[in-house]
């Protein structure tokens, strides 16, 4: 059991009294000792010793007479100006560091009731920035009505998520900003709203670039737009949001595109150039498929991020622009830092806030949220309200959450599909026939390559070319179950699990993913190539 | 050898403290383990109090035990005694704690204990939530003597609350107990009473005892008022009695600032007087406390009045631990009996 220690000032007011009226009267360092639910196996006292010597003894002994067990030490503290704000934090300060803190066998209470107020917003900056690792301790007077004169003690944490009813408050306000983050989308996939609470936590805490990893359509401009848009609400960027598609910056005028240039840096440019960058000073800047930008660029963009100044092109005179980045990917950086086709110091600088989102066939629980969050969007847009009969709906839907639907523009392909259903329906009810047409047309697009039947063929011929003839009939039909396991898992180490799960069940594999992954390595495959 | 732990409920009942100051007493004499749970839970303010804890601190060292949970607000405790060290034990417990509460705790044990033991006690003596000395030595402790237990009470300096500052000296020799025989008064020998004044006009102590010794016919030498000096005041406290053949009671009433000495020792009569017109031989504190020496004697009962809430949870508490049946049964309108079941009793059950 912690020893506990209460520390606090000799209350040169309140603790103030004399002969056996004292008793008479609410002492709050007195009343330490008087508590039923709370003792102290020490007390340290802050005095300033050579003015109150008098005053202290009769607290002393007051304290030895009502709380034996309770260590009393006095601790000389000399306020020049107890009502100094400078005096009494420089002398508090001064007291922690000296003060050897063993929270191992301790735990450390801070005496508010005492002191000057000055003192108690001394003490609480202490506490909270745990300078002082101690909760705060308020004694309180019995109200008036009441004989004894003990009052109450009661322990203020400063960790607030402690106390339900300022919990619940946060916990609401986390709600509306992940709703806010979701686009107001009922998410109902675990994984994702996981993701989105740490995002929130991120963006709140830290203006650190962030890399959103995940296939095209997945939602990753979308989400940076909210990222920005809660910042923005809580005043935490000022700027504009800028976003730009790498892909569509190739050549020489990715570098002016980004960066700026300066009048004649390049024939043809006649006059100054601000680039995105600068335009987005004091705001966000998202860079989609930044995979796709060229090395130089990538360069100046990783100086750009760390000193928060860059030159244009063409111009010495250095742009400063202080943004946060956010950057998007579809392809796999660590692998494109490996070949040499991305700068690792620059992935190493994106990589610390990674989130991947997942595409819709991985989050097939939240097709019929987006399906509705469409239908809104569709009749915001085109202010006619259109819905689903209900037979129509449940074909979609079951069609859509199927191993057939793939889904390879994820939700970009939903909401198109959705605006061809609500386009094509008529008076406002998008019925059987209407989806039915809707999903001929969906197998139709999505039909070369894996049979619209079953959806998880697979051609080993396409993935291994001319090896696939001089497979044994044998390790065809293992390879070929393998692959199809490995396209409908989202990791390796999903996959693992799925073809070790007898194994697993009786402890005999314990490396499922490294098994998985030396198997495919022996075809010159890879769990990424494979294309699941 | 391990004992199978006795699972105890603390919010059942009234008597989370009591539960908890029996089962410490059982289960130091009994040698048997137990565990409390849900300690006080339904309280305001749930867990073990201050006057708890030095309960179990004290029934801790003097049988060695190893306890968990014993902090405050902890609202479960594991009590395993070892054995029962007799001799010499001191206690500063100030005045959070109650001194009575913790000599109400070890006096059973006590009698128990293989050899002689002084226990010097320091803190609060009359506490409003609390037995007061006076009440030990004038109704308890005779009880007690009558049965054959050698103990003393010696009130070296009262402490009131809030300053406490007392000191007491409880001495008790190992006893074999006889039956409790407790079924009539016997015959009123007198009345009596006490004003305690610790940094309080005089006269507030003369107009109290003046009024008890008005209300019930007393000569001037059965009241009397003490001065405790400043140390431990201010406080008042009147103590009135009535003194029969077999049986004591003793009512406390504290004075307070504003209300006039003549009032509290209104109060004071009117609660004796209460008792002198029930028919119950032991008081309603003496009936709760008169429990364990039954229990440790072994045979024998007590009349009494309407049984608090507390005395019939302790009542539970005592059956957990074995021993002899005891039952509470009632005798007429206001009278109870309790008393040990006679074997054939139990038999016919």
């Amino acid at each position: 059991m912690k020893r506990k220690v209460a520390i606090g000032f000799l209350g040169t007011q309140l603790d103030m009294g004399s002969g056996p009226g004292r008793w008479e009267k609410w002492r709050p360092t007195v009343c330490l000792g008087q508590q039923e639910e709370f003792s102290a196996d020490r007390i340290d006292l802050l005095v300033d010793s050579r003015r109150f010597k008098g005053l202290t003894r009769t607290v002393v002994d007051d304290l030895r007479q009502t709380s034996p067990a309770t260590q009393v030490v006095i601790h000389d503290t000399y306020l020049a100006d107890p009502w100094d704000f400078e005096c009494v934090y420089s002398a508090l300060f001064d007291f922690a560091r000296s003060y050897s803190f063993d929270t191992e066998q301790e735990d450390y209470f801070i005496h508010i009731s005492t002191g000057t107020h000055v003192a108690q917003i001394c003490w609480f900056l202490l506490a909270e920035s745990r300078f002082v690792p101690a909760k705060l301790l308020q004694t309180s007077p019995p109200p008036k009505q009441r004989r004894d004169t003990t009052g109450s003690v009661s322990v203020i944490d400063l960790d607030l998520a402690r106390y339900d009813q300022i919990a619940q408050r946060f916990s609401n306000a986390a709600q509306a900003t992940a709703e806010f983050l979701k686009s107001g989308i009922n998410t109902q996939s675990a994984a994702f709203n996981r993701m989105i609470e740490q995002i929130e936590r991120v963006a709140m805490r830290s203006r650190a670039p962030m890399l959103l990893m995940g296939p095209t359509g997945a939602g990753k401009s979308q989400l940076a737009r909210n990222i920005f848009e809660l910042k923005k609400q809580r005043q935490d960027l000022k700027g504009r949001f800028v976003e730009v598609n790498c892909a569509t910056l190739r050549g020489d005028g990715a570098g002016s595109a980004l960066f700026g240039h300066v009048r004649g840096a390049f024939t043809g440019a006649q006059n100054d150039r601000v680039g995105l960058l600068k335009s987005a000073d004091g705001g966000m800047l998202f860079l989609d498929e930044i995979g796709e930008l060229g090395l130089d660029e990538q360069a100046m963009l990783l100086r750009a991020i760390e000193d928060k100044r860059f030159p244009p092109l063409g111009g010495d005179r250095e742009t400063q622009s202080d943004f946060q980045l956010i950057a998007g990917t579809n392809r796999d950086l660590s692998e494109a830092s490996r070949d040499g086709r991305f700068r690792d110091d620059l992935f190493a600088r994106l990589n610390l806030w990674t989130f991947h989102l997942p595409g819709l066939k991985e989050r097939a629980e939240d097709i019929e949220p987006n399906l509705d969050f469409e239908l809104d969007r569709h009749a915001r847009i085109n202010h006619e309200r259109v819905r689903f009969n209900l037979e129509a709906r449940s074909r979609f839907l079951r069609f859509a959450t199927s191993a057939e639907a793939l889904w390879p523009g994820n939700f970009r392909d939903l909401g198109a599909s959705i605006t061809r259903m609500a386009t094509l329906s008529d008076s406002g009810r998008i019925t059987v026939d209407v989806v039915d047409e809707e999903i001929a047309r969906l197998r139709r697009a999505w039909g070369d390559g894996s049979r619209p039947s079953m959806g998880n063929e697979v051609d080993l011929a396409k993935l291994l070319g001319a090896e696939a003839e001089t497979l044994d009939r044998f390790d065809a039909v293992q390879l070929t179950e393998v692959v199809r396991v490995c396209r409908q898992s989202r990791t390796l180490s999903e996959a693992g699990r799925i073809l070790f799960q007898a194994s697993r069940e009786i402890k005999r594999s314990s490396n499922d993913a490294d098994r998985l992954r030396k198997y495919l390595a022996r075809f010159g495959l890879s769990f990424e190539r494979i294309g699941a | 050898m391990e004992q199978e732990l006795i699972e105890l409920d603390g919010s059942i009942g009234e008597g989370g403290g009591q539960i908890l100051r029996s089962a410490l007493s059982l289960s130091v004499i009994t040698g048997r383990p137990f565990r409390l749970r849900r300690i006080r839970a339904n309280r305001a303010k749930p867990g073990l109090m201050r006057q708890h804890l030095t309960c179990v601190q004290a029934a801790a060292q003097i049988s060695a035990a190893d306890v968990t949970g014993a902090e405050l607000q902890s609202s479960e405790l594991r009590f395993v005694p070892k054995t029962l060290v007799a001799g010499a034990h001191h206690f500063a417990i100030g005045t959070a704690g109650s001194t009575m509460l913790v000599v109400q705790t070890l006096l059973p044990m006590l009698l128990a204990a293989p050899g002689e033991s002084r226990i010097t006690v320091e803190g609060g003596t009359h506490n409003m939530m609390a037995p007061s000395s006076c009440f030990l030595n004038r109704v308890f402790l005779p009880q007690l003597r009558r049965i054959g237990a050698d103990v003393e009470l010696v009130v070296e300096r009262e402490g009131l609350f809030p300053a406490g500052g007392g000191r007491i000296v409880l001495k008790v020799r190992p006893s074999k107990l006889k039956p409790v025989e407790l079924s009539e008064r016997g015959a009123l020998r007198g009345i009596g009473a006490e004003a305690l004044l610790a940094a309080v006009p005089e006269h507030v102590g003369l107009r109290e005892i003046t009024a008890v010794a008005d209300h019930f016919r007393l000569r001037r030498e059965q009241v009397r008022h003490r001065d405790l000096g400043h140390q431990t005041g201010p406080g008042n406290v009147l103590s009135v009695w009535a003194e029969f053949e077999h049986v004591c009671e003793l009512v406390t009433v504290h004075g307070e600032r504003r209300v006039a000495a003549e009032q509290v020792a209104e109060r004071a009569c009117t609660e004796l007087d209460t008792y002198l017109s029930s028919a119950a031989v032991a008081g309603e504190y003496l009936a709760d406390q008169m429990l364990l020496p039954l229990w440790l004697s072994g045979e024998g009962g007590y009349r009494c009045g309407e049984p608090s809430s507390h005395t019939l949870t302790n009542l539970d508490t005592l059956g957990r631990f074995g021993g002899p049946s005891i039952e509470c049964r009632k005798l007429a309108e206001g009278v109870h009996e309790i008393a040990t079941t006679r074997p054939e009793v139990s038999s016919r059950a």
